[in-house]
């Protein structure tokens, strides 16, 4: 009878539950990854919480018996990690990784700061078995190896850890062969991360964010759109175009590099300011029209006025498009000027496409109208109303911000950008002389063929035009 | 000289203007940033935490930890400090459609929203009568202390809410009634089983231990196993032993207090192993080794009267834990103290219920960003986020609302 009760006791003592408990809504997965020789470790982290459908041997009090835990751990382990990290070098997946330690660790370890530490944390020894700790409230460190085809090359990651729980946040840092730390962070299972990719992968990758990104915001393809309605030239559309990315390019990279106001108040100011942009560009349609103003056939001063206003505007896009760009600029690797620059041209792309379809949709569509100008104006209101509403609901959101207050270093980031401004003007105005000049010598010629064919001389007005023009 | 040449001109001078004027900024800029004390900055973020579901609200806002996920726990008294015309929903008959106390522990997320909720009484414990104080530990248990009239005990729960440890009985400090049949409670700081309305928790992860400040009854430092609950070592102010006579109103201009007065509000250990202690009446901090030794103390705001001035404290992140912010729910501010000399270097807020004000700021944490959580008590009713901003020169002593820029 004592036999049974002293069993009976022990099995409630000394007992094992299959932990199957809600899928937790937040998991962090913190890893290292260190390539050295003809192998790389990875050494992880992930809350035991997240680690399902695990045996775990459990003692009085219902904390975990730290004397029988290293089975569940490895069992944890195997499942959710082994078999659901995949380490790539150039491209190609490597064999699958050999578990070479776990350990089980408080929450309030620090162990994962860096990687030396976290190493050996799981190469050290295990919690003092009497540590009252809950199964559910501790960590899982793993640390998994995975033999290379050959010293060096390029890795990457690709992991099925999206099931871990409702929201997975992968912190991963690599750190390379001569003790450099890249830092990632991203949600979910993005597919295969490139950690250190070649400048064309990291091109390639940021060429279609640079496309997707212009589709992705209707604001940009009003803007587009606005600046299409009156023009009908494919020149001249891809001219404009092209200032606008030159300008957002301007921006975009020196706000990669930190340039930007770090202020609340600057993000919405841009978007602001980008709503602003539609509604000065839509409204300028709609005057020109109502003046039946041509803006191609006004010639080269006109088409610069256009020109000169995307390229301010396109300065203010530029900084809307470095919003969306923060998060991805980790994923550039060591190319980051290549990276944004093919951003950019990402983006010319998918806008020299957007306008070329929208211009060639508007002629068409205005061909068959008969007043081409009260369709211009009515598309124009459209999108000045939508820009209109923007720019309240954007407003107001910013005008909840203070203005920063003065101070010296505040100036000195003023001082950066009116020079910066400086520059562009001065830019700008060069390149306003060379149009001029080009469309002066343009109209001398016309004007002396003109001369040559008719035998008179040229008019006195294209004359004084065209030396005004070289002025 | 032709128009060409003048505008390239002015271009020039232009650019060349701005050029002198940057270097002569960022040379005083340099300077100023050399010369000035260096604080942390804080905005306070509006829009957190988001709202509560089902027509819950918080009642007096007694406690905040943050744990090792950066989730941010508060305790709140619910619906005892809420009055019919805010809990109608839970009224029997329910009088209107809004609103129902929370639940006493709510988990947040960084983004706000609410994850988990639990508490009250059940059986196997002795919830208290007034819940005060939270803290989740190195190992993720949660703590809880209480400051009922009959409340000596404190509560070690799960993150999920399963109970694992009771120290002390309700009711303990109990005592015949004086000849007004008023005080039916009566402090005993050399008590080694129970407590006298504790305050708050914390555990130190090197030792085990945790450290009880006792509390609204006791004036006295308690140092318990963490694990088993038993009494470890305890002790009054200055490291005497403590003792419970009636010290009468605080008197700033009097000589120190030889005893904590009640309450007896925080025991916090640096990573230097430095244990400060809220002496909130006595608008005091006392500095002990953890064995008890005392080592230094500073006054805050010693003009300060009724509740005091030292309400709770939080290191700031780096480190060597260089700041303090002190939560003084007196004067309705943050403060923000040079941990080594006590200094007083800033501090923020005001008095009111926008963003950024407060009403009896009681309890304050800080998360692994460095960012500031603070809870009211009383008629404040809530948690604010303090969003770090960095290290930045002292520009001002009162900073007033900290309002995002």
């Amino acid at each position: 009878m004592r036999i049974l009760a002293a069993v009976a006791a022990a099995a409630v003592v000394f007992s094992s539950s299959a932990f199957a408990h809600d899928v937790p809504d937040d998991v962090v997965v913190q890893a290292f990854l260190h390539p050295s020789g003809t192998r790389v470790s990875l050494v992880v982290r992930v809350p035991l919480t997240a680690m399902r459908d695990v045996d775990v041997p459990s003692r009085a009090g219902g904390f975990v018996d730290l004397t029988r835990v290293e089975p569940a751990l490895r069992h944890a382990a195997t499942i959710w990690l082994v078999q659901g990290i995949e380490v790539l070098q150039d491209g190609r997946a490597l064999p699958p990784g050999q578990l070479e330690g776990v350990r089980l660790s408080l929450p309030s370890d620090r162990a994962f700061e860096q990687f030396d530490a976290a190493r050996a944390r799981i190469d050290g020894p295990p919690l003092d078995p009497a540590t009252q700790v809950m199964w559910e409230q501790g960590a899982l460190d793993a640390r998994i190896e995975y033999a290379l085809d050959h010293p060096g090359g390029r890795l990457a990651w690709r992991a099925d850890v999206r099931r871990l729980g409702q929201r997975v946040t992968t912190v991963l840092r690599l750190v390379t062969a001569d003790g450099a730390i890249r830092a990632f962070e991203w949600h979910g299972d993005p597919g295969v991360v490139q950690l250190d990719p070649r400048w064309h992968q990291a091109a390639l990758s940021f060429l279609r964010a640079g496309i997707g990104h212009v589709f992705s915001g209707p604001d940009h393809l009003l803007f587009l759109l606005c600046i299409a309605i009156p023009l009908r030239r494919v020149r001249t559309l891809i001219l404009v175009v092209t200032s606008f990315t030159l300008a957002h390019a301007t921006t975009l990279v020196a706000s990669a590099y930190g340039v930007a106001p770090s202020g609340n108040w600057f993000p919405p100011l841009v978007e602001t300011l980008i709503a602003a942009s539609i509604v000065w560009m839509a409204l300028e349609n709609i005057f020109d029209s109502v003046a039946g103003r041509d803006l191609e056939a006004a010639g080269g001063r006109a088409v610069a006025r256009r020109w000169a206003a995307t390229t301010a505007f396109g300065l203010v896009h530029g900084f809307g498009f470095s919003f969306a760009l923060r998060d991805q600029l980790q994923f550039a690797g060591a190319h980051l000027l290549t990276s944004l620059l093919a951003f950019n041209v990402g983006v010319e792309i998918a806008q020299v496409a957007v306008i070329v379809s929208a211009a060639t949709a508007v002629t068409l569509a205005f061909r068959r109208l008969s007043s081409p100008r009260v369709a211009a104006i009515v598309v124009s209101a459209i999108a000045a109303h939508t820009g209109w509403d923007w720019l309240i609901e954007r407003g107001a959101v910013w005008w909840q911000y203070p203005w920063p207050v003065p101070s010296a270093a505040a100036l000195v980031a003023v001082a950066i950008w009116l020079g910066l401004a400086v520059v562009a003007a001065a830019g700008a105005w060069g390149v306003r002389r060379l149009f001029d000049r080009h469309a002066g010598s343009a109209r001398s010629a016309n004007g002396a063929n003109r001369a040559a064919v008719s035998g008179k001389p040229a008019e006195a007005g294209s004359l004084c035009e065209a030396t005004e023009s070289v002025r | 000289m032709n128009r060409n040449a003048i505008t390239a001109v002015a271009f020039l001078v232009v650019f060349v203007g701005l050029g002198a004027a940057y270097l002569h900024l960022s040379r005083n800029v340099a300077a100023a940033e050399r010369n000035a004390a260096q604080a942390p900055a804080f905005e306070v973020d509006p829009l957190w935490p988001k709202p509560l579901p089902n027509h819950w609200v918080l009642g007096s806002t007694i406690g905040v930890s943050v744990d090792e996920n950066d989730h941010v726990w508060i305790i709140h008294r619910s619906s005892a400090t809420l009055g019919n015309n805010e809990k109608g929903l839970e009224l029997k008959p329910p009088t209107g459609e809004c609103c129902a106390g929370a639940p006493p522990v709510l988990e947040f997320d960084q983004a706000g929203n609410l994850l988990n909720h639990w508490g009250g009484p059940a059986p196997g414990y002795e919830w208290p009568t007034s819940n005060h104080g939270i803290t989740v530990d190195y190992k993720g248990n949660v703590w809880i202390g209480g400051n009922g009239e009959g409340d000596a005990q404190l509560l070690k729960f799960t993150k999920s809410g399963k109970f694992l440890l009771q120290v002390g009985k309700a009711n303990a400090r109990a005592v015949p009634a004086d000849k007004e049949g008023v005080s039916k409670f009566g402090g005993n700081s050399n008590d080694t089983t129970s407590f006298g309305r504790v305050a708050k928790i914390f555990v130190d992860p090197k030792e085990n231990e945790a450290f009880i400040s006792d509390g609204y009854l006791n004036k006295r430092v308690v140092v318990l196993d963490a694990d088993t609950g038993a009494f470890k070592r305890y002790w009054g102010a200055y490291g005497n032993k403590p003792d419970d006579t009636n010290l009468g109103p605080y008197n700033p201009d009097a000589p120190p207090a030889p005893q904590f007065r009640n309450p007896v509000h925080c025991a916090e250990l640096s990573v230097d192993r430095l244990l400060y202690v809220c002496d909130r009446v006595n608008d005091r901090i006392q500095v002990f080794t953890p064995a008890g030794k005392f080592l230094k103390e500073a006054f805050i705001a010693k003009k300060s009267l009724g509740e005091g001035s030292v309400w709770d404290i939080a290191f700031s992140k780096d480190p060597q834990q260089s700041y303090i912010f002190l939560a003084d729910g007196r004067n309705m501010k943050i403060r923000i103290l040079k941990r080594d000399t006590l200094e007083e270097l800033t501090n923020f807020g005001d008095g009111g219920r926008q963003p950024g004000q407060f009403y009896a700021p009681h309890s304050i944490a800080v998360d692994s960003k460095g960012n500031l959580y603070t809870t009211e008590t009383y008629e404040g009713k809530r948690v604010q986020r303090f969003v770090y901003k960095g290290l930045r020169p002292v520009a001002a002593k009162d900073q007033g609302v900290v309002w995002p820029r």
